[in-house]
């Protein structure tokens, strides 16, 4: 059973419809949601996916935005807010937080097959130890679930612990296990273990920042890790806490991300705000199914990217890259006024 | 130690450079080696290769004439004796370049040493002038260079308590949070500070008064608007981002409709654009607003130019939107206003209404807010009375002498 089956054409047909009901649902539960579709003019029929009204995911950090009534909030949420920023608030009700660990299991499965394996995790125990949990920490966390026999591969000083890696391998490294980091630290600690790591399954994400201004892209750091730790299966994953349980997945062939069959990108032009042909970078924007309880099921993000094919891939769909994020809007001005709006 | 810009030097401790300072040598109010110096460099801010380059220059060096200086110094004479008020401590903004030189200018006009804390932060227009400054002092009498000083340093407590408490005047540009920064070093018990807070800005229109205008005058508003908004990305101070209409609905309408189709046109002739960051923050803050329930409808005509239908006038919003994003307003009439403007508000573009009403309204608000009104396009130009002080007379003393009978 895989989440990676549906052409584009099948997801648009079967997203159409999901997408407009969940607006519909939306529109009559989240009252500031409605008043932004009233303003913004908003109203169906859509006659597709690209047409649905979207929000910059940015209102999740400024605005309480959720289509429960308070007394039926499960979880709330919340996303590392950089500094002098408020960190987004996303509400689950029980069904919303029931289905997003269920969805991204069911995302993750066709890498890493139905039964659990042992896991290496390039960070320290310590992340997921701290009270007030990191969004690093939440992350290890919510993957540690995938795997078992968790084995840390950073001591508490986040150096190193060859012994720790070691064992590991002696224990499990002759079948296959999950390895999982975020992008840039497993780039540089894998690397520095120098051992051999053919039987693993490299899962990451975390952003290209650091790594870009290495001049390190993506099939660069495929062909490295190949290269120098026997790494073949290596799968980045890009999501956000604003739509919790839906990751978009890099293939095995490493052509870019696919959508899984519940969610989908629309790669949009910020002149026209049209829909851009393959090929053409714009901003991106991320729909999904699984925003129940809150109307985050069609939202611009601040990241760029670029649809390279549609159905071309090894999985069906549209293929795509993130390419990096949107530098904050800066504006001239006499006092510092404009940095407090921004905050 | 302190980077001293102007005039060229190495650096220097700041208890050297306060030394330095006022050891320079006395200057008068309306001082004649001043107004030369000034007078100099305005006319260099003139030359055509600047001032096409950067108009901001133009404009300083157009503030910098000699029968303006002139009027400035005949403006305060009264009863009393003018005098310096001695050292003045400017700190200005950062991201406004030409700001810290009408004051630092004013300042030394009135006879005053100055020492001019310039950002590190401070951008290219910015290194244009001092270098303008530089060139100027040849010539110039050396009193110039041994009483104003523009210096350099990165956030320092130290050197920032130091020059607070050695002078007499100390004026803080760059909104509320620098202010509440600078206050925290105290000042001698005879000085005093001269704040500049964070400000907004609004503009009025009478909608009648818009229909009725001749084309020409409609096309020459919207640009007045456009350069009034556009400039400094619409987050300087004086930068209107509410636009009340003044006028029975129907009326309103049309006229705001009309404007709107004036105005993208200027923003699309004058080139004025904004990149896909300021796109989105533009939908960050007019879809908060629609949130909120402060924004009735939002409208975009392209990128550059996106418009607030506000639900009801009383939330016309005073932070900053993002370039190009005007906040739209009905009134029955100007008096309607009055409630409506607080203490933050400063410039009031207008257009449409005659002195003697905007002398009533001024009057009307009593100080509630509002220091400035001013026509469609003069909302940026500098006037030395700003914030609702006169800066020329701010930077004297006064001394009253009375003779024997």
């Amino acid at each position: 059973m895989t989440v990676f089956t549906l052409s584009a054409a099948e997801r648009e047909a079967a997203l159409l419809p999901a997408l407009t009901a969940l607006t519909e649902r939306h529109r009559l539960a989240c009252e500031p949601y409605r008043r932004i579709l009233d303003a913004i003019g908003a109203a169906g029929p859509y006659d597709r996916v690209a047409a649905l009204p979207w929000l910059p995911v940015r209102l999740f950090k400024t605005h309480e935005l959720r289509s429960v009534p308070e007394e039926q909030v499960f979880r709330v949420l919340t996303s590392s807010g950089t500094t002098g920023q408020r960190p987004s608030r996303i509400y689950l009700d029980r069904e919303a937080a029931a289905a997003q660990p269920r969805m991204l299991a069911a995302t993750l499965r066709a890498v890493l097959g139905e039964r659990r394996m042992p896991m290496l995790i390039v960070d320290s125990r310590s992340v997921v130890r701290d009270p007030a949990l990191s969004a690093r920490g939440a992350g290890v966390l919510g993957m540690m679930n995938f795997g078992r026999d968790h084995t840390f591969a950073l001591d508490e000083q986040g150096e190193l612990d060859a012994e720790a890696v070691k064992g590991f391998l002696a224990r499990h490294g002759a079948e296959p296990y999950l390895i999982f980091g975020f992008t840039y630290m497993a780039w540089l600690h894998l690397r520095e273990l120098g051992m051999d790591l053919s039987q693993g399954v490299l899962v990451h994400s975390g952003g290209w920042k650091k790594l870009a201004e290495q001049s390190v892209d993506n099939p660069e750091y495929r062909r490295r890790l190949g290269e120098e730790c026997g790494l073949r299966r290596i799968h980045n994953f890009y999501g956000m806490v604003e739509q919790i349980g839906t990751v978009f997945l890099e293939g095995p062939d490493g052509g870019g991300l696919y959508c899984p069959d519940f969610a989908d990108v629309v790669i949009r032009d910020p002149d026209t705000w049209q829909e851009a042909p393959p090929g053409v970078p714009g901003l991106i924007e991320v729909v999904s199914t699984l925003p129940t309880s809150y109307p985050g099921h069609v939202l611009l993000t601040e990241d760029l990217g670029v649809v390279h094919g549609v159905d071309d891939g090894v999985w069906p769909g549209k293929r795509f890259s993130v390419l990096g994020r949107l530098p904050r809007a800066e504006a001239r001005g006499c006092s510092d006024t404009y940095r407090q709006a921004a905050a | 130690m302190l980077d001293v810009r102007f005039p060229d030097g190495p650096p220097v401790p700041v208890d050297t450079l306060l030394d330095q300072v006022t050891a320079g040598g006395d200057l008068a109010v309306g001082d004649e080696r001043v107004r030369d110096f000034l007078t100099g460099f305005g006319r260099r801010l003139l030359r055509p290769t600047l001032s096409r380059r950067h108009p901001e220059l133009g404009s300083l060096g157009f503030f910098l004439r000699r029968s303006e200086l002139q009027r400035t110094v005949q403006s305060l004479r009264g009863d009393h004796v003018r005098v310096p008020r001695g050292l003045v401590f400017h700190i200005p903004p950062a991201n406004v370049d030409t700001v810290f030189v009408y004051s630092w200018a004013l300042a030394a006009l009135m006879g005053n040493r100055n020492v001019v804390r310039l950002s590190p932060r401070a951008g290219a227009v910015a290194s244009t002038i001092v270098d303008t400054l530089l060139e100027s002092l040849d010539g110039a009498d050396p009193v110039v260079a041994a009483t104003q000083r523009i210096v350099c340093y990165d956030r320092s407590d130290s050197i920032t308590a130091a020059l607070s408490s050695a002078c007499d005047l100390r004026v803080i540009w760059g909104g509320d949070r620098t202010v509440d920064e600078i206050r925290k070093h105290p000042l001698t018990p005879h000085a005093r500070d001269l704040t500049f807070p964070d400000r907004s800005s609004f503009a009025v229109v009478r909608s009648s008064a818009w229909l009725a205008a001749p084309p020409a005058t409609r096309v020459a508003m919207a640009e007045g608007f456009v350069n009034d908004s556009y400039w400094f990305d619409q987050a300087a101070c004086s930068s209107p981002r509410t636009v009340f209409w003044v006028g029975p609905r129907g009326e309103c309408d049309a006229a705001r409709a009309d404007f709107t189709a004036h105005l993208s046109q200027a923003v699309t002739q004058r080139g004025w654009a904004v990149d896909a960051a300021m796109a989105v923050e533009k939908r960050v803050a007019t879809y908060g607003m629609a949130a909120d329930g402060s924004a009735g409808a939002i409208d975009f005509h392209g990128n550059a130019l996106a418009n607030v239908t506000l639900s009801t006038a009383v939330a016309a919003p005073r932070r900053w939107l993002g370039t190009g994003t005007f906040a739209h307003a009905r009134l029955g009439s100007l008096a309607e206003l009055v409630p409506l403007v607080g203490r933050r508000d400063q410039t009031m573009t207008h257009f449409g209404f005659s002195r003697a009403e905007l002398l009533e309204l001024a009057q009307v608000l009593a100080g509630r807010g509002v220091d400035r009104m001013v026509p469609f396009g003069d909302a940026l130009s500098f006037h030395r009375v700003w914030d609702g002080v006169d800066l020329a007379a701010e930077f004297t003393r006064l001394v009253m002498v009375s003779a024997d009978r």
